[in-house]
């Protein structure tokens, strides 16, 4: 396949290593034996969303995000049609925010976000900072991650993590993380979230080829560095939660 | 009589805490709880000198103190790195007499970016250097402009900011206000028309997130910015300019006068240089005396640590972890080398302070710097080896050169085995003993 990712601020959004995120799904589905063009938008520039297979944007600093919603405001019903017509999409870190109602910050100021969920976004003036161990209804593996957030967010009917065993989530500790409706997954957790959980990076990949109508390889290629990384995550984390 | 108290359980803390080798903050705390706003309480000296930023603030600080020493000023500073506001105040109370008078000319103090509002709420420094803000610890830190935000009531009106002209997000700390003295770079043999690293920290004016131009780069997003919507920009005029600068040949020449000789050639040397000479030019050094003291000046932290381990002379460069420009400079700085060398790089416990298993700073890290020639292996060494070789497979570093040993000693041992090329080893000080255990020290 001819596969088109639109990758969103890549400079203006680019904290915590998010491009890991790109470089290592467009090398998997390369793999696969697919082309992949990665366009880069910053604001101001004009794109267009047919034929769209993913969607993403990475974590920025509060400033930032305000700048991106800014531009991004134009793009709201591109963003929901896509979203309902199940093209797969990655928000991570503060980027997840704008896909909601609203975000309010540290000073009170009002901003609309896109409504591709039904959840608003408040911000503060406290950090809550740690790594994040938990479940998630995608499948039987753990997931791991690290949440570096000011924001609460209230409303989220359908995270993307289910149940958290360690850390913080939308809006309080161990509760539901992140946010997924059809292909988009957005979640909270910072960085290269789709390097450090291959079994989530899998899903997105399956996501693609399924807007696509392409059935997946029976067998998909194994990388054992990104499984072994995994690996070491998981049994850190986990024996840092038994150990309280 | 609160005072004396507080004064004296922090003296006998203190003496009781180095007999029995205790860190430094705890005194200070007692004292605190006795008498919580004893620092106001304390005749403090004339100069009141603070250190901050995410790199470069140990070292500026040692440089500081060597420098007035040298000028016969008696010098007391938080030598111990107890940055926060406990270690500070035993810092004070351990040098003050009972009648609560400080017996210094100078309070230096290495201040901590978040907790420098706090720190300072009692009293306020006269000088203020701030040598950076950059992509730091984030998960502690947030990042670079939660810092800022957090820095900023610091920044005391009376206070005289020493900034660094080059940094567009510290420098913004001069907007909308005056008493400010800047230290920076003129394009020089280093500096290029293209920023270099992973990420563009300079993409976007600090100020109204606009797309900011450059008119060139020294390192990172450091260099000579202007944003055109909102007009911030480098200050024209530099009070403290580096106006010539050779790594090569180590020669830096400050005000188009003085020359100093650079004991460890990295432009991290530099700013710190700079940012220590500026201060110390504010509180009446001449320029002279300063080139006298820091002319081949050897930090003595111990951030660079010359061994050997077999037949290989090494050189540990200390590169805190969750902080890619200090890695991308002393990446850089190896790169700089001609002799053939190998590469160690050691990711085992993130943090000595707090756990994480975070490795996400993994990816700011331009560690393609390492493609060259000379260096002709790469070992990736610790408990997140694998993390860092899928890194590294993102770099145009030729696979063949890379080479895993998650077990530390094991890789000590294979170096030991074979070889006699130089060895660079890039860490942490949460990971460096873990090496500097198995070598042979040499002087520096």
């Amino acid at each position: 396949m001819d596969l088109r990712f639109l990758h969103f601020y890549p400079d203006l959004m680019s904290l915590y290593g998010s491009w890991g995120n790109v470089a290592l799904l467009r090398r998997h589905l390369e793999d696969l034996g697919n082309t992949v063009t990665v366009e880069e938008i910053r604001p101001g520039e004009q794109v267009s969303f047919e034929n769209a297979d993913f969607i993403f944007m990475g974590a920025g600093t509060e400033r930032s995000q305000k700048a991106a919603l800014e531009d991004f405001s134009r793009f709201g019903k591109d963003i929901r049609d896509a979203a309902d017509e199940g093209v797969a999409m990655l928000f991570c870190g503060t980027a997840m925010q704008l896909l909601g109602q609203s975000i309010t910050d540290a000073a009170g100021t009002y901003f609309m976000g896109v409504r591709v969920g039904n959840f608003s976004c408040t911000q503060g003036k406290k950090r809550f900072v740690g790594d994040v161990y938990g479940h998630t209804d995608l499948y039987q593996s753990p997931i791991v991650g690290f949440m570096n957030s000011c924001t609460l967010i209230s409303g989220v009917v359908t995270p993307l993590l289910t149940e958290l065993y360690m850390g913080f989530g939308n809006e309080q500790e161990r509760g539901s993380e992140g946010f997924r409706k059809n292909n988009v997954f957005a979640s909270e957790l910072t960085g290269p979230i789709l390097v450090k959980n291959p079994p989530l990076m899998r899903k997105v990949i399956a996501a693609i080829y399924s807007r696509r109508g392409e059935a997946l390889p029976e067998a998909l290629p194994i990388y054992p560095m990104e499984e072994e990384s995994f690996r070491v995550a998981c049994q850190e984390l986990k024996a840092r939660i038994e150990a309280k | 009589m609160k005072k004396f108290l507080a004064i004296l359980v922090c003296k006998l803390g203190r003496f009781v805490g180095k007999l029995v080798g205790r860190g430094s903050s705890l005194p200070g705390q007692y004292a605190l709880k006795i008498c919580p706003d004893i620092l106001r309480q304390i005749t403090l000296p004339r100069y009141i000198i603070a250190v901050t930023g995410s790199n470069g603030k140990t070292s500026t600080v040692e440089m500081i103190a060597a420098i007035l020493r040298a000028e016969g000023k008696n010098v007391v500073y938080n030598e111990e790195g107890s940055n926060q506001i406990e270690g500070v105040t035993t810092t004070v109370l351990t040098h003050s007499t009972f009648g609560g008078v400080m017996k210094a000319d100078v309070l230096l103090i290495e201040s901590d970016e978040r907790y420098a509002a706090h720190s300072f709420q009692f009293f306020h420094p006269t000088h203020f250097v701030v040598t950076n803000l950059y992509r730091d610890q984030l998960t502690r830190n947030g990042h670079p402009e939660w810092v800022f935000d957090a820095l900023k009531p610091a920044m005391f009106p009376e206070t005289r900011l020493i900034l660094n002209a080059d940094d567009p997000l510290s420098a913004s700390f001069a907007l909308d206000r005056d008493n400010v003295r800047w230290f920076g770079l003129d394009r020089c043999s280093i500096s290029t028309e293209e920023p270099s690293g992973v990420y563009r920290d300079g993409a976007y004016c600090p100020v109204c997130k606009s797309p900011m131009e450059y008119r060139y780069y020294h390192f990172n997003h450091i260099g000579s910015y202007h944003c055109p919507s909102c007009e911030f920009a480098k200050p024209v005029r530099v009070d403290y300019t580096a106006t010539a600068l050779d790594l090569e040949t180590g020669v830096l020449t400050i005000d188009e006068d003085l020359t100093i000789h650079l004991a460890f050639r990295s432009i991290y040397n530099v700013y710190n240089i700079l940012a220590a000479y500026a201060v110390c030019r504010e509180c009446g050094v001449g320029a002279e005396q300063i080139g006298k003291v820091v002319n081949n000046y050897i930090l003595k932290n111990g951030r660079m640590v010359r061994f050997l381990l077999g037949a290989h002379h090494g050189m540990l460069l200390t590169s805190k972890h969750e902080n890619s420009i200090a890695y991308d400079t002393n990446l850089r700085y190896v790169r700089s080398t001609e002799d053939p060398c190998t590469v160690v790089i050691i990711v085992d416990a993130v943090s000595r302070k707090y756990y994480t298993s975070e490795t996400s700073w993994l990816w700011d890290i331009d560690f393609g710097q390492l493609n060259s020639e000379h260096v002709q292996k790469v070992l990736l060494c610790g408990q997140y080896a694998s993390d860092l070789a899928v890194r590294f497979s993102f770099t145009d570093v030729p696979q063949e050169k890379i080479e895993l040993h998650p077990d530390i000693t094991e890789a000590c041992n294979s170096l030991k085995a074979g070889g006699a090329e130089d060895v660079y080893v890039l860490t942490c000080f949460s990971d460096r003993d873990k090496l500097l255990s198995q070598v042979e020290k040499e002087a520096v």
